[in-house]
């Protein structure tokens, strides 16, 4: 052995590691996200960061695009064999980060743990109780029986991570926070989780899907938006979510940065007191008594309050065009959303000849409550609002809270009138109706987020004839026409449609995902091709 | 001027002096940055007063706002034909406007809740001087308590038990500044009680209230209006502090700390103005009020003397 070698060795490996280096750079990618992640375990805490980091790490038997249609996950197809029986073909070859192979048995495990979790806040067995009976046919095919017809089935089941009945037989949730549970089949491994503080991530390299491009992740939580705004100027992180909406203009104008945005599922809306027909806590006449007939259950009346309101200079002003205006539950093209029901034009004019019809022609005095840290600018739109229903003779006090004791008072039906937000993970039009407009019923679980008690059998008989029907088309006709009944008669008042926004430096490309969740597969260096 | 006599405690010489106000005021004005501070605030005083008459908008009022106004460059002239010259909001209030209406709850929360903390603390200072032993221990330990404690801490725990408003700000102030006002009076009030002139009251066997309300309190003054003084300027900052936290007052009455707060989340944007000039007027309330007291300070404290 000469020197000669022992050069070219070193050499060897000097070049290696630099190139590794290299390498390793371009392939980590830094993420700032904005919402902390509570738990690492798929089926304790139904939260969009949890539910995104599910993504990254589990498969569900379904998954959804980025507008939120349903598509094959672990199962390459489904269908109903008959009124009450879903038949899911799965995906074969697929292992979990552990070696361990995928089959029936551990969807069927799955479906047993979800609705068993201790302790948890929100639980996913909403999606996983209308399944009375698995039945597995062979080790790749599986039978699921509902007592009813249940359309839904291939939706839901895009929100069930699966896990493996081998390693997560005892599995705590603190197992998976730790580390050692968070074992699935997805495009990456957890390698590390600080909580509240970042998680790492390495790519799974026997990913059975298309691999994504990052061979490592930070996913770091960066709560306070001006520390990550500041963070991805600064070349501190690589990609950023939920983009305050103040910094959009500047961000914008930075050769440095790239954004990507998508219409979302989130819809910010006003909620009417619709449980009392006497005197509503917070409306009286304009000398301050009390009004002994709530106006609000009053159609003519909250079609007056919704056509003072001029949503464009809403969006436009303060949410600095990071909204659409809107006139429904879902942006136009989804499922069950009715094409050409847009957003009333603002009619000042025609606002005070309803509230005249009505027996109020000098208008009343109201107090709309909303609160101040939950959604983007949600206490300047209240304002806003305030200032447009003032104008037609509504003189409105505006009260902002922080969002837990606001939420709480709004559940207690304590309120008259009140923003707030629904994000419709489903991306189809049940899920709202059955939450939000439905008559409030404990039982069969509808009007569950329904915090103003609309009530209208109208609704109700469409919907229940909606969820029994296992006809796509007709399913959606009949969402279509309960939708149009709920607002005709303005049960809640739409304001706008909110818009995800992500930015990134230049060099990166994002696919938008309706349903807000940042998940690291979808981030690819721009110019590269699609990594989904 | 050439009238003090170095070394005599002021009491005595007050009882001495002819005219002790013409002494005072001549003393007082011998700093010309007091001077300033005094004319700038009685301006601030006097804008606050009559806003009212003199703001362009009332930013109280919704129907005048309108949100296709919102941040407005200052000068630019909006919908309704007002010229902003210090531009406009989020929400298209004119800030001058808002400025004007916004020193007004400052000073009013400041005053007022320097004036109750004033008469709380006083009078519990006065008695715990004059009544000595438990009374006094107990009193002075709730001092100790209350001191120990963050002041921004307390009022936001108050706040959060009380809920917002500028009745529940007012409370929460007297309620963290109290304290202040009973130490000094006490440590006074100790001094004053071994005087002659209150042996000689007691003496006279009259009533304890006269001895401490028309003998015991009037000397105690002048360390209390020195620390009233600053006390307000304090108080005006905290209530500020509790604004922009978002715990004071109405969202759509804003004070100067929710104007700040309004505007600091378009700092990044560049648009400097709508946190920038209520600022300004902040800083500039609270530092002529500070330099009003540390010449009242120095005049009314005998060992700062020359």
């Amino acid at each position: 052995m000469g020197w000669g070698i022992r050069a070219v060795q070193c050499a060897a490996v000097l070049a290696c590691s630099l190139t590794a280096g290299a390498e390793g750079r371009a392939q980590t990618l830094t993420m700032g996200v904005g919402a902390p992640v509570t738990s690492i375990d798929p089926h304790y805490h139904q939260l969009s960061p949890n539910i995104a980091v599910g993504h990254m790490i589990f498969d569900g038997l379904t998954s959804t695009d980025g507008n939120a249609r349903v598509i094959p996950d672990l199962a390459e197809s489904w269908q109903a064999i008959d009124e009450t029986t879903w038949e899911f073909r799965l995906r074969r070859g697929v292992r979990f980060h552990n070696g361990s192979e995928f089959t029936a048995e551990d969807v069927a495990f799955t479906f047993q743990r979800v609705p068993n979790v201790p302790n948890s806040p929100s639980s996913y067995g909403i999606y996983t109780r209308p399944i009375r009976q698995v039945e597995i046919v062979d080790s790749h095919t599986l039978r699921l029986k509902t007592a009813t017809p249940y359309p839904l089935m291939p939706t839901d089941l895009a929100n069930v991570m699966i896990l493996d009945r081998e390693t997560h037989a005892n599995a705590t949730t603190e197992g998976f926070n730790a580390g050692p549970m968070a074992v699935g089949t997805g495009p990456f491994r957890m390698v590390s989780h600080r909580n509240g503080d970042r998680i790492e991530f390495e790519r799974n390299d026997a990913y059975w899907g298309q691999k994504p491009h990052w061979q490592r992740v930070n996913y770091r939580m960066i709560t306070n938006d001006a520390a990550r705004t500041a963070a991805l100027l600064a070349g501190d992180v690589d990609f950023i979510d939920q983009v305050p909406t103040s910094d959009l203009a500047k961000l914008r104008a930075d050769q440095r940065l790239a954004l990507s945005e998508i219409t979302g599922l989130r819809l910010i809306y006003l909620s009417f007191d619709h449980s009392r027909t006497e005197a509503s806590p917070f409306v009286t006449d304009n000398d301050g008594r009390p009004i002994p007939q709530n106006p609000l259950k009053d159609a003519r009346v909250r079609r007056a309050l919704s056509l003072a309101i001029d949503r464009g200079a809403i969006v436009e002003r303060i949410m600095e065009g990071a909204a659409i205006p809107a006139g429904q539950f879902l942006p136009e093209g989804a499922f069950g959303s009715v094409p050409g029901l847009a957003a009333p034009r603002a009619d000042a004019e025609g606002a005070r000849k309803l509230l005249a019809e009505a027996g109020f022609p000098q208008g009343f005095r109201i107090t709309l409550h909303g609160p101040n840290d939950r959604y983007p600018n949600d206490s300047r739109i209240i304002q806003a609002v305030g200032q447009m229903w003032t104008r037609i003779g509504v003189r409105t006090q505006v009260e902002a809270q922080p969002w837990t004791t606001f939420v709480a008072r709004a559940g207690r039906q304590e309120l008259s009138s009140f923003l707030i937000g629904w994000g419709t993970s489903s991306g189809e039009a049940s899920n709202p109706l059955r939450n939000l407009t439905a008559s409030f019923d404990r039982d069969k679980g509808y009007g569950a987020s329904n915090r103003g008690r609309y009530s209208n059998p109208e609704v109700d008989r469409v919907l229940d004839a909606a969820m029994r029907e296992l006809d796509d088309a007709k399913r959606e006709a009949l969402l279509q026409q309960a939708t149009r009944i709920v607002f005709e008669d303005v049960g809640i008042l739409p304001l706008h449609i909110q818009k995800n926004t992500w930015a990134m430096r230049r060099g990166f490309a994002h696919d938008a995902r309706a349903d807000e969740l940042t998940r690291a597969q979808d981030v690819r260096p721009a110019g590269g091709g699609a990594t989904r | 001027m050439s009238s003090t006599t170095a070394g005599a405690p002021p009491a005595a010489a007050a009882a001495r002096v002819e005219t002790p106000f013409r002494r005072f005021v001549s003393e007082f004005a011998e700093s010309r940055l007091a001077l300033l501070g005094l004319v700038v605030f009685a301006i601030i005083a006097l804008v606050a007063i009559l806003a009212p008459w003199i703001a362009p908008q009332n930013p109280y009022d919704l129907a005048q706002l309108d949100i296709m106004d919102g941040r407005l460059e200052p000068g630019s002239v909006g919908g309704s034909g007002i010229t902003h010259w210090l531009g406009t909001d989020d929400q298209g209030r004119d800030m001058l406007s808002g400025i004007i209406y916004g020193l007004r709850i400052s000073l009013t929360v400041g005053a007022g809740s320097a004036i109750l903390a004033c008469l709380v603390g006083a009078s519990l200072g006065m008695l715990a001087a004059y009544a000595g032993g438990r009374t006094d221990s107990l009193i002075m330990r709730l001092v100790d308590l209350q001191l120990s404690f963050p002041a921004i801490l307390a009022a936001l725990m108050i706040l959060a038990f009380l809920g917002k408003g500028i009745l529940n700000v007012v409370i929460a102030l007297v309620v963290v500044e109290w304290a202040y006002y009973a130490r000094t009076v006490r440590g006074t009030a100790l001094v004053e009680r071994r005087r002659e002139y209150i042996e000689a009251a007691q003496c006279l066997a009259l009533p304890t209230h006269r001895i401490i309300f028309r003998h015991l309190l009037p000397n105690c003054l002048p360390p209390l209006i020195v620390v009233g003084t600053m006390q307000i300027a304090r108080a005006i900052a905290l209530e500020a502090t509790l604004s922009f936290l978002g715990l004071g007052v109405p969202i759509t009455e804003p004070s100067l700390g929710l104007l700040i707060a309004n505007g600091y989340e378009y700092m990044l944007s560049g648009k400097y103005w709508i946190s920038f000039y209520p600022g300004i007027a902040l800083l500039v309330t609270i530092v002529s009020i500070n330099l009003v007291g540390d010449q009242l300070r120095d005049v009314l404290n005998p060992r700062l003397k020359k």
